[in-house]
């Protein structure tokens, strides 16, 4: 059985829920609200996440607060990979891999905002400042954010309390885990560097995140003054 | 109190019985295939990840930013270039510049740098900014067209037409510009009947009223005379009935690009 | 008592891995599974045998032995026999010392209790570079799915430890298939294996215990 090595074979639907649809549905986006449950100190400081009401469909607090950390790294992945692969700065390989991991990472976006429906943040604005114009910069952000997302999802297994939360956080995990090799490989470094790889807790994925500056405030182009135009 | 600690006993018996049972602490064992078997299989993933997705073509897509911190616009994607304009970090109304994203390209100084178009006079004009310079960018599949000869505003989604209006333009000594650009702001609240209940901030600029204070920039309103509409009546502004323009604010993203034939 | 996992040793050899002895054998004590009282875990006697215990998660390490027993000697084999070069070869040589180290704190792990070593019948899979591609993807998806499958029958602290290694399977198996001009992760998700899917997943593979 060969391996799939059309890049066409895989990706079906055209993406419905990318950010553009977002955008017309108006929600208020804020930067700072629910981004990593942390506060931390300085510009663009984020705010305790507050999990309130009734869990979605079930799930814990424990678990929603967790699925919507996880959910913030998949935002943050998915708008990467999506702005890298319009960008059209990419060439070759990279942007085979940009277009199928992009893929993923809104298809687990979409799975994401399935479970957690009215319990879920709502997507940060970011700015990627130039690291989906260029190729190199592209690849070396990208070898950043999947190690991030692989280390991250497992410091967060062991903590949730649902089983079946549990068996998609896994299944999820490995296949960062995954596209962390893959970058690397057309990065030009080992794909696999140690034996184990460390999990990373929410406070130093949080540090890594703020100190990245993607995630900033949605800019306010609505104002009360009156206008000042020609007439 | 003494049926717990019985039953803690009890279980605590199962434990251990359980630990020599698996061959812990009582030497070599071969793993037996029953106790693959007795493993229970994992449950259902909470949740349903369907198949990847590809991104919708583009055709329809705009992008734009807004200016970060005050910076100039080259003519070329190089800091010794020409200076085309200066670009402040807010509009006359007080928000963020806005900018249409046209191409970016790596610079002379392997940075990116971004060509934009230009809230200037000529209008149409463009340049080249230092991507550090500019925000985050946002996605608008929306297009607003302004058709003067038919005195029309038709907004268009995805290529879709999914408004229409008629409208005031600018009379023939202050007439509306022709060309492309964006709306750029949304301002509401204030106390003035003249503008409507809504007005939208443009990045077109008055070609003639060069000296008006803040600029001259074309705004999108409402009105107080509708009875005017449609007409060229305005100094230069798109004007729209009241109930018109509520109906447009809420399909309306800003940032989206104008036309004005 | 919640059991601490030690630090882990990043040379290359190091017998000490990622799991904690203390954790599987415990003292003998009743090990309450973590947040489960005890009233809990008594009512759920008649399915006490999927419920994540010292026990259990060595039975799960048992199976575990047997993956990285085979991973060690599949690479082995193939660097001797399936005339690897370049970037293949890279591959296996350095994928061969993870699974050492894995199979090293598996080993740890169980102690005097770990299994024997099984024979190994690979074939032509470690006889040609197409074969041991081949082969190398289908036993790293097989050991990732493997693991998966029992994240949550594990305790807490033995799954913190097996999520260490599952994800480096799971570069080993893009690595693979991104020298062999595949896309590297096709799927968007990895689906779970049981450990009896495991097991015969290994049979067929030419893996005898």
């Amino acid at each position: 059985m060969d391996g799939v090595r059309n890049v066409d074979e895989l990706l079906a639907a055209v993406d419905r829920d990318d950010a553009v649809a977002e955008a017309r549905a108006q929600a208020e986006t804020t930067s700072r609200q629910g981004l990593l449950g942390l506060t931390l100190a300085g510009a663009g400081a984020f705010v305790l996440t507050r999990v309130g009401g009734a869990a979605a469909a079930g799930v814990s607090a424990t678990d929603v607060n967790i699925l919507n950390y996880a959910l913030t790294l998949e935002y943050l992945q998915a708008s990467f990979y999506t702005e890298a692969e319009r960008s059209g700065a990419l060439a070759g390989k990279t942007a085979q891999a940009a277009r199928v991991v992009g893929a993923t990472e809104r298809a687990h976006v979409a799975a994401f905002l399935k479970l957690l429906g009215s319990k879920a943040v709502k997507r940060p604005t970011f700015d990627f400042q130039g690291t989906t114009e260029q190729q190199r910069a592209f690849l070396k952000t990208a070898v950043a954010l999947e190690d991030l997302a692989v280390a991250a999802y497992k410091g967060q297994a062991p903590k949730l309390q649902s089983n079946a939360v549990l068996v998609a956080a896994v299944g999820i995990h490995s296949v960062e885990a995954r596209h962390a090799a893959w970058m690397r490989a057309l990065f030009g470094v080992t794909p696999a560097v140690n034996a184990f790889d460390q999990p990373a807790s929410r406070a130093s994925v949080g540090r890594i995140v703020a100190s990245t500056q993607f995630i900033v405030d949605k800019p306010r182009m609505r104002a009360r003054n009156k206008p000042k135009f020609t007439g | 109190m003494k049926r717990t600690t019985r039953l803690t006993a009890a279980l605590a018996a199962v434990t251990l019985a359980g630990l020599l049972s698996a061959g812990l602490g009582a030497g070599n064992r071969e793993p037996d295939a029953s106790d693959f078997r007795a493993l229970p299989p994992a449950p259902a993933s909470a949740l349903q990840i369907s198949r990847s997705q590809r991104l919708s073509s583009g055709r329809y897509l705009s992008r734009w930013t807004v200016v970060r911190a005050a910076t100039a616009a080259h003519a070329r994607p190089s800091a010794s270039s020409r200076v085309v304009a200066e670009l402040a970090a807010s509009a006359p109304e007080g928000t963020p510049n806005l900018l249409t994203f046209l191409q970016a390209r790596g610079g002379a100084d392997g940075a990116v740098w971004v060509e934009v178009r230009l809230p200037v006079l000529p209008n149409g004009s463009v340049g080249w900014v230092q991507r550090r310079s500019l925000g985050p960018y946002s996605t608008v599949d929306t297009h607003l067209v302004v058709d003067r000869a038919q005195l029309r505003a038709t907004l268009y989604r995805a290529g879709q037409g999914v408004f229409s209006a008629p409208v005031g333009i600018g009379t023939a000594a202050w007439p509306t510009p022709a060309g492309e650009f964006a709306v750029r702001s949304e301002l509401s609240r204030y106390a003035s009947p003249f503008y409507g209940p809504i007005s939208f901030g443009t990045t077109a600029r008055s070609a003639v009223l060069t000296d008006w204070p803040d600029g001259g920039f074309v705004g999108i309103h409402g009105t107080d005379e509708p009875w005017l509409l449609p007409g060229r009546v305005s100094h230069g502004c798109i004007r729209l009935r009241n109930r018109d323009i509520l109906r447009l604010e809420a399909l309306l993203p800003i940032g989206t690009p104008l036309t004005i034939r | 008592m919640r059991p601490t996992i030690p630090a882990i040793e990043e040379c290359e050899g190091s017998i000490h891995g990622p799991f904690s002895r203390r954790a599987l054998l415990g003292t003998g004590a009743v090990a309450a599974a973590a947040g489960v009282p005890l009233v809990g875990r008594l009512f759920r006697l008649g399915d006490a045998l999927g419920a994540p215990s010292k026990a259990q998660d060595a039975k799960i390490l048992q199976l575990v032995l047997q993956l990285e027993y085979t991973q060690v000697a599949f690479y082995q084999e193939a660097l001797k026999h399936a005339g690897l070069e370049g970037e293949l070869r890279d591959f296996a040589r350095a994928t061969l010392a993870h699974e050492r180290q894995h199979l090293a704190a598996v080993k740890s792990a169980l102690g005097a209790n770990a299994g024997a070593k099984p024979t190994f019948n690979f074939g032509q899979r470690t006889k040609s570079a197409r074969a041991f591609t081949r082969s190398a993807i289908e036993l790293e998806d097989i050991a990732v799915a493997g693991y998966n499958g029992q994240a949550a029958n594990l305790t807490k602290a033995t799954l913190a430890s097996a999520a260490e290694i599952v994800s480096v399977e799971a570069r080993h198996a893009a690595w693979v298939r991104a020298i062999a001009g595949q896309v590297a992760a096709p799927d968007p998700v990895d689906k779970p294996l049981t450990a009896k899917q495991v097991s015969a997943g290994l049979q067929a593979f030419g893996v005898s215990t």
